[in-house]
């Protein structure tokens, strides 16, 4: 069998491993209510992919700009339709979380408008999108404007949260540099990002197939 | 069988399901490439 | 050098000129800000609020006016270059670099106009006492040039799109969020005395501008040029 199906069957098989490992590997966290501690492995990853996800359509995006490839253009919207995605997943599982930890589905603590922020960050990108027509200059616009955006991120993420009490968990390797969480929590929550990852990787590289097939088939009609 | 299970199991089927659609989704760009 | 500040003074006069002869933008920022201040004080008032929650909440409010009324007249500089179909003249005639600055000096300008009329105005109005003036009027200047170096680059982008006015408030949003906040913090604490966060305020609101500044330097010819 070639190598990609290899891996994709794999991330299958992971992916599942992960999801019965949060639920019947591990134990509930200490300092989190109920179950509530099962949803991070889920809810951790999709964060981290929609800022990778971010990210990564910025730098396609400064790509572009450089040297005015298509393929650049069709990297940082396909990135951007992931990240958006990701990031919606993330806010709902944060908001199922907060409901039951802190009983109220949101609370704009620091990380809840950070995301927030970055929702509309996406929507926003993706509307400009829209609202051009000729490809290029939907391409150089939609490219400055994730970086626009791009540089009023590490405000948000640094800044706003030291300036208020958050009721945000602390992040798992907090500044004490002790674990609060058993090897089987750090376990599990490892691989369940390296299985996120691997899926955004595979999401990622048809979505930018796909477009390029539809780039192409325009081209031909033209 | 209790929550913890029903839930584990959803989300099991809802991971599968989609990788299902994916799965397809790519043989079929694989087809349209070639 | 000077060439360049002699065009971009050139722009930002010649979009002056304009603006008082038929003012579009001053009439939407100025109509906007004067509707809600009304509605606002006539609502609200400068008795309604308590005591200890008057700093921050008329922070809020004093910003969220201002932000709006600058999102409601802000594109207007390179909005009525693409109606009155002088962009490409202006591209011909003018550096990119030169056309942006241009721009933001009359946004700039737009800006501060607004702020000098309306906060004295809502200071009085919701009855405002503010502790540390000197830095107060700091936070509104600072915020003030954030403000309009943002939205300069934004309304440079959908000045071509095709739903302007809705996408203009849409792209603004998400990049001046934070500073929202920064300055509502700021304010407040310029309204009951905190210096740690008037000097934390400051520095953001002075990073922020900053940034804004040197990628819309950067960014502005690749929007701009055809």
């Amino acid at each position: 069998m070639r190598g990609s199906v290899i891996l994709k069957w794999l991330l299958l098989v992971w992916l599942a491993g992960v999801i019965l490992a949060a639920f019947f590997y591990v134990h509930p966290a200490e300092g989190f209510k109920g179950e509530s501690s099962r949803i991070v492995f889920f809810h951790v990853p999709m964060a981290w992919i929609a800022v990778l996800a971010f990210l990564i359509s910025c730098i396609a995006s400064v790509m572009y700009l450089r040297r005015r490839d298509p393929k650049d253009d069709i990297r940082a919207s396909v990135s951007a339709g992931l990240g958006l995605l990701f990031a919606v997943l993330a806010t709902v599982t944060g908001s199922v979380f907060a409901k039951i930890m802190w009983g109220a589905y949101w609370n704009w603590d620091p990380r809840q408008t950070s995301i927030t922020i970055l929702l509309l960050i996406y929507a926003a990108y993706l509307a400009l999108r829209g609202a051009v027509a000729d490809p290029e200059r939907r391409a150089a616009l939609a490219a400055v404007y994730a970086i626009l955006a791009f540089v009023t991120v590490p405000f948000l993420v640094f800044v706003v949260p030291r300036i208020y009490w958050s009721l945000h968990p602390d992040t798992i390797i907090n500044t004490r540099g002790t674990n609060e969480f058993d090897s089987r929590y750090t376990q599990v929550l490892m691989a369940s990002l390296a299985g996120f990852t691997g899926l955004y990787i595979w999401l990622y590289t048809l979505g930018c197939r796909i477009e390029a097939i539809r780039h192409r088939r325009r081209q031909e009609v033209l | 069988m209790n929550d913890l299970m029903g839930i584990a199991l959803v989300t099991l089927i809802i991971w599968v399901g989609l990788f299902a659609y994916v799965y397809r989704l790519d043989r079929k760009v694989s087809r349209l490439e070639d | 050098m000077w060439r360049l500040l002699a065009e971009a003074l050139a722009v930002a006069a010649k979009d002056l000129r304009t603006e008082f002869r038929t003012r579009v933008a001053l009439n939407s920022l100025g109509l906007f800000a004067v509707t809600v201040l009304a509605a606002v004080s006539y609502t609200v008032g400068p008795y309604r609020i308590a005591t200890e929650d008057r700093p921050f909440l008329l922070a809020v409010l004093m910003w969220i006016v201002i932000f709006f009324a600058a999102l409601a007249g802000l594109d207007r500089s390179f909005v009525k270059e693409e109606e009155s179909h002088t962009a490409p003249l202006l591209r011909l005639a003018a550096s990119p670099l030169a056309v942006w600055l241009g721009k933001l000096l009359f946004n700039l300008l737009l800006i501060y106009l607004l702020l000098a009329i309306l906060v004295p105005l809502f200071c009085i109005l919701m009855g405002y006492h503010v502790l540390m003036v000197g830095q107060f009027v700091l936070i509104l200047a600072l915020g003030g040039y954030a403000l309009a170096v943002t939205t300069t680059i934004v309304a440079a982008i959908i000045a071509r799109a095709l739903t302007r006015g809705a996408l203009f408030s849409v792209l603004s949003l998400p990049l001046l969020l934070p500073l929202l906040i920064f300055l509502i913090q700021g304010t407040a604490a310029t309204a009951d005395g905190s210096l740690e966060v008037i000097q934390s305020t400051v520095r953001a609101v002075v990073s922020m501008g900053g940034i804004m500044t040197i990628v819309s330097v950067a960014l502005f010819p690749a929007v701009w040029s055809d």
